[in-house]
């Protein structure tokens, strides 16, 4: 569904991505880890083309994302994405937020988009907030209205780009079920975290980054347990024993 | 002050006043279309925009107003009052262009990029997103524009457009009367610029409470 095929990237000098391959089949849950700096933000946010890859090529569904005659708005439309900072709209209400893409990029009626967004709401469990704005959320409850707007679009793939770093610790369980819940339903969710709980518990593979390369990739047991790499298993007493 | 002598031309005042306003509105929404443009084409993602944004910019905000106004009147229309509304326009879409570019600059990127991630064109982007919230940010920048458009809007008197300073300038040389006329013609531009300012202030309030 996804594949990377010697992908590089480079910002100016800096080479941020080194010959990644790497192939994500349909309903697969995989879970980017690495220190920071590794490149794994730049590798989720190549896949729907918020950063170009420099050479090789990247496929989603078979089209390639960074073919100029691939529409890239239609690619998207089946790409939702959750921001560490979540990024919802200030200036409009939560059901406002989720209604906004499916009415004007699917062209959906305000009443279907809203029935539709208001089931969303109700599934990340915060129906009663469709009427407030994102300033008087807490950053869980933010973070799982942008879920839900990803979710509206009715999406194949979600990407998931550091969901929790952001949030309070209490807050995090919250937005993990809700995640832990999409990926039991058969969601292709492709997420960048350090939460080993929710790794464990619904990842089918655990990709280790360092410096731009995917230097491991394994079962999230295999991985924790008896990390192949010698970088990996530093990295992970590192983030065991703080 | 002999303010009485002034206002014995009350007719040439009060029409004086009536084209200050018609200039000012109409070079106030034309230099905000335009200048909201403007400030688009510099930041979109295409070069050759950017470029033709910033030569509109640099040329106009450089060189003197009344050199535009005498420009478009002696190469465009002889009518002062419309080669001056035209003149204020292009002299004012570029500092709004400005004004606008550094608001839309100050929200966040992520706010353009969940909106692309999304599947929203640029333009979309632009208009529901990113536009919304930079105007709370360009309100009183734009109120300053705004009020220097209305004293600017005295140049026109220089191409005989029938301005409140171009009367003036007409009952001065009637009556001799000069300072008591420019002091009395100087209290309406205030009656126009002093609500204006109270109107930024009340928006620059109205729009920091919408979230």
């Amino acid at each position: 569904m996804i594949v990377f095929n010697k992908v590089n990237k480079y910002f100016g000098d800096f080479h941020v991505l080194k010959d990644i391959d790497l192939t994500i089949t349909k309903g697969e849950v995989v879970v980017v880890i690495g220190p920071s700096g590794s490149g794994k933000s730049t590798l989720l946010r190549c896949i729907n083309h918020l950063e170009t890859i420099s050479d090789g090529s990247l496929t989603v569904n078979d089209i390639p994302v960074n073919d100029k005659k691939t529409d890239i708005n239609k690619l998207r439309r089946n790409i939702g994405m959750v921001f560490q900072h979540f990024h919802l709209y200030p200036h409009k209400t939560v059901l406002e937020n989720i209604i906004l893409a499916p009415m004007k990029v699917l062209g959906k009626s305000e009443a279907e988009a809203k029935e539709t967004a208001k089931k969303y709401l109700e599934k990340v469990g915060i129906l009663e907030k469709a009427d407030s704005y994102p300033s008087q959320l807490s950053g869980g409850q933010q973070q799982r209205v942008a879920i839900a707007r990803g979710l509206a679009m009715s999406p194949e793939i979600m990407l998931f780009d550091e969901p929790t770093s952001a949030l309070d610790p209490e807050m995090i369980g919250e937005v993990l079920d809700v995640m832990k819940t999409l990926a039991h339903e058969g969601m292709t969710m492709v997420v960048v975290t350090h939460e080993m709980g929710f790794a464990k518990e619904v990842a089918d593979r655990i990709v280790f980054m360092d410096e731009g390369r995917v230097l491991e990739e394994s079962k999230p047991s295999e991985f924790y347990e008896n990390p192949r790499e010698e970088r990996a298993k530093l990295f992970l007493s590192r983030i065991l024993n703080h | 002050m002999d303010f009485a002598r002034v206002w014995a031309y009350s007719d040439m005042i009060i029409e004086g006043l009536q084209v200050t306003m018609l200039a000012s509105v109409i070079a106030l929404l034309a230099s905000l279309f335009f200048g909201t443009l403007v400030a688009v084409m510099r930041i979109s993602p295409f070069k050759s925009l950017n470029w033709l944004g910033s030569a509109y910019v640099e040329f106009f905000r450089n060189i003197p107003l009344l050199l535009i106004i005498l420009s478009v009147f002696f190469i465009f229309t002889p009518k002062g009052w419309i080669a001056g509304t035209i003149g204020l326009t292009i002299y004012t879409t570029a500092f709004i262009a400005e004004a606008i570019r550094a608001g839309i600059q100050s929200i966040p990127k992520g706010q353009m990029e969940a909106a692309r991630s999304t599947g929203l064109t640029y333009g979309q982007a632009m208009i529901l997103i990113i536009l919304p919230q930079a105007i709370k940010v360009v309100i009183p920048p734009l109120g300053n524009q705004f009020l220097n458009l209305v004293k600017n809007s005295s140049l026109l008197a220089m191409v005989a457009g029938g301005d409140l300073m171009y009367q003036a300038d007409l009952i001065s040389s009637i009556t001799f009367k000069t300072m008591d006329t420019y002091v009395f013609i100087a209290g309406f531009y205030l009656i126009l610029t002093i609500p204006l300012s109270f109107l930024v202030k009340y928006l620059e309030k109205r729009f920091a409470l919408s979230g």
